[in-house]
């Protein structure tokens, strides 16, 4: 957005050093009257002395004008900012773009960029460092130009030609790397594991007091590049990235095959997934969810979908809808770690769930714990005056498994019962369990 | 979109009540799997790999043709399944398994045969496209796996419900509505979430899998802030061309996606009226190759 004052810089058609913070000043006001998010991209290419050293400044020049022509080329359009801050530095700031934006089109820089250049018969491979730092209350058009830089620092130090986003709050966090680092490596990992086969669901049975496999249970898990992620450390990351959007699709369809699997093999046996606040507050859920079903061929009965009890309660007008079309489709409604949220009793009498699953923290203490008892065992005839099947999760000894049948809990979950095994394993310890 | 021949719009209770349950969709090739395993271990063992792919002939033949496909570029010529994993990496041998199981996956059938031949145009086209326009963040065999997958979903919507082949017929003839709302005007998804749906479950690259997601999504295309990062975007672009081109070259499969989506997919791939018609006389001779 240059103004008649702006100096454009001959080279690249770019504002200059002192115009751009002038533009980024104008535009970082525009962007928090309107509430709008705003990128900065810092962009230094890698090695670029040793191309003005070697091939003279005249081919330096000539691939800063090119690689500037790159970067204009892929920039959307918007009013956004270009600018040349230095010999061979370039800032883009992108208007109403957030993080997923702002990182994508940085990565498309960085492989736009690194296409080998042919200037007077020599070949360059230039690659750059970008860092991206994203509008954050209090930043004024230095500090998030400061941010940005110093992340592009930081992908120098790493040996370049890679994009690093500044960190937001640093925090201490695993192996004493900061959480936002943590994050995003454990965001690149989930990454990897959905384009490169690193997902696979196991299978807990939920075994019925007359010792029926009522349902299985399916729990993610991952494994990239010969590491397990536990889900405590991916399913956080995924839900704040998004990821579990499609993480939660994968599932649905993985579980919806296994279920036609069990059917097939004479085992027809309900399959429960989980499902996230994500995917319940999107419009594309109903479709997935009845794609699925139409992919795998089950009839919906067999599939069921496990969802937190604060999600359940969420008055939300779009997850409420969808949880009554979920039932309306024949799914089962499973409502999850029951007891740990905040339910009213008038919305659970109103919700359309098949099945109240007790939380473990009252199933752990048992039988010791006496008002766990009585909580237990309050919670069980209320479910099933509701019309509930209410299960206890996370059975782990004997005693808690006769106490909780005394008390007529219909199903019970846990170690004591089975593990979560693979989909083969699973399939022989159903059979095995059937067999004379 | 490839338009099979239909008869009128049906109810929605028929189409619900048509279903039938007799089929099965394809499940991911095991060979993948064993692929992807190896892939995730410590130490992948290509010569393993590579005797896995031996195992099934036509794998191994599609595989070393794909390697030396154009779209590589590579010096020299794979003359074996490991010659041209070592080449094509493991990753992009992934996809190209899974481009060759595509078509074996569903049984052959005449009725299918148009589709098919279509969906394969449209890939060669857009691997050449891909290559043409130098699309940054694109990769030509990328966009060949793109334009065989993003309609497979019509062809699992196809089994599983006859009827759909006339919402598919109104869908390729409405000029307001999106694809998408037609057919979920009358079914309860539609072939983009049942092709993503898939093309996850195959494990394709998540670019591809939102490009199948939002192939007839004009706001996905133009937003600032849209479910598509740019290489999905340029690759709804280049197939959407690609199907252009097939339509201009052949006068098959009339659709009015270009009329809603053509415009925006220029602007992405730099084409204006004249760069157009240069592409389609050049695109002539590709169509020839398509088998």
């Amino acid at each position: 957005m240059p103004d008649k004052h702006a100096v454009i810089d001959p080279i690249t058609g770019f504002l200059d050093r002192r115009s751009c913070l002038h533009a980024a000043h104008r535009m970082l006001a525009a962007a928090e009257s309107t509430r709008q998010p705003l990128a900065a991209l810092w962009i230094d290419l890698d090695r670029f002395r040793q191309i003005n050293a070697s091939f003279g400044h005249a081919a330096g020049d000539e691939v800063i004008a090119r690689v500037a022509g790159r970067i204009r080329m892929v920039l959307p359009s918007g009013g956004h900012l270009l600018a040349r801050m230095g010999s061979d530095e370039f800032v883009v700031m992108l208007r109403g773009e957030d993080r997923p934006v702002a990182e994508a089109f940085g990565r498309l820089l960085l492989v736009t960029i690194e296409q080998s250049l042919c200037i007077d018969e020599i070949l360059i491979h230039p690659s750059a460092s970008i860092g991206v730092a994203l509008l954050q209350a209090g930043d004024d058009a230095l500090s998030l130009l400061e941010r940005a830089d110093r992340a592009m620092g930081e992908a120098k130090r790493q040996g370049g030609g890679r994009l690093e986003m500044a960190a937001g709050e640093v925090l201490p966090g695993y192996h004493g790397v900061s959480l936002a680092r943590e994050e995003l490596a454990i965001e690149a990992d989930l990454h990897a594991a959905l384009d490169s086969g690193g997902l696979s669901l196991e299978y807990q049975p939920i075994v019925s007091r007359d010792g029926r496999v009522e349902a299985v249970e399916a729990l993610m898990r991952c494994k990239v590049f010969g590491r397990n992620l536990t889900p405590d450390r991916f399913i956080p990351v995924a839900e704040k990235s998004g990821l579990i959007i499609r993480l939660g699709e994968w599932s649905l369809l993985q579980g919806a095959r296994f279920a036609a699997r069990l059917r097939d093999e004479g085992r027809p046996t309900k399959v429960a997934i989980n499902v996230s606040r994500a995917q319940l507050t999107s419009p594309e859920f109903l479709p997935a969810l009845h794609g699925a079903l139409l992919c795998a061929d089950i009839s919906p009965e067999l599939l069921e979908l496990e969802l937190t009890e604060s999600l359940a309660m969420e008055l939300a007008d779009v997850v409420q809808d969808n949880l009554r079309r979920v039932r309306e489709a024949g799914v089962g409604l499973a409502i999850d770690d029951f007891g740990t949220g905040f339910s009213s009793l008038s919305s659970l009498k109103d919700l359309p769930a098949t099945k109240l699953k007790l939380d473990k923290s009252f199933i752990q203490v048992l039988p010791e714990d006496r008002r766990a008892l009585a909580v237990v065992k309050a919670a069980t005839r209320m479910g099933r005056e509701l019309g509930m099947v209410v299960v206890a999760e996370g059975v782990e000894t004997d005693a808690q498994r006769q106490c909780l049948e005394e008390a007529g809990v219909d199903a019970l979950q846990g170690f004591a019962l089975a593990r979560p095994m693979p989909e083969d394993l699973l399939l022989n310890w159903l059979k095995q369990r059937n067999s004379p | 979109m490839t338009r099979l021949d239909t008869p009128s719009m049906p109810s929605v209770d028929g189409v619900l009540q048509q279903s039938i349950h007799d089929i099965d969709i394809p499940p991911r090739p095991k060979i993948i799997d064993q692929i992807r395993a190896e892939m995730n271990s410590d130490a992948p063992n290509l010569r393993g790999i590579a005797g896995l792919i031996n195992l099934d002939v036509s794998l191994a033949a599609g595989l070393i043709k794909t390697a030396n496909s154009p779209y590589f570029g590579f010096g020299r010529r794979a003359r074996s399944a490991h010659e041209a994993l070592t080449m094509l990496g493991l990753d992009v041998t992934c996809r190209a398994i899974a481009a060759i199981s595509l078509r074996r996956a569903f049984p052959n059938s005449a009725h299918y045969e148009r589709f098919w031949h279509a969906s394969a145009s449209v890939a060669t086209l857009s691997g050449w496209l891909a290559q043409q326009r130098r699309v940054p963040g694109v990769r030509a065999d990328d966009a060949y796996t793109y334009g065989l997958f993003r309609d497979c979903g019509i062809v699992i919507l196809l089994r599983r419900y006859p009827a759909y082949q006339g919402i598919l017929a109104g869908a390729n003839l409405d000029r307001d509505m999106p694809f998408t709302a037609v057919e979920q005007a009358a079914l309860p998804t539609d072939h983009t979430v049942v092709g993503c749906l898939l093309a996850q479950n195959w494990w394709l690259p998540g670019e591809i899998c939102a490009a199948i997601r939002h192939h007839h999504s004009l706001l996905a295309l133009v937003e600032p802030v849209s479910p598509l990062k740019m290489p999905g975007r340029y690759l709804v672009a280049i197939a959407q061309t690609a199907e252009y081109l097939l339509q201009q070259l052949t006068g098959g499969s009339r659709t009015e996606e270009w009329a809603k989506l053509g415009p925006a997919c220029c602007d992405l791939l730099g084409l204006d009226d004249a760069g157009l018609a240069e592409i389609c006389r050049e695109a002539e001779p590709l169509l020839h190759l398509v088998e």
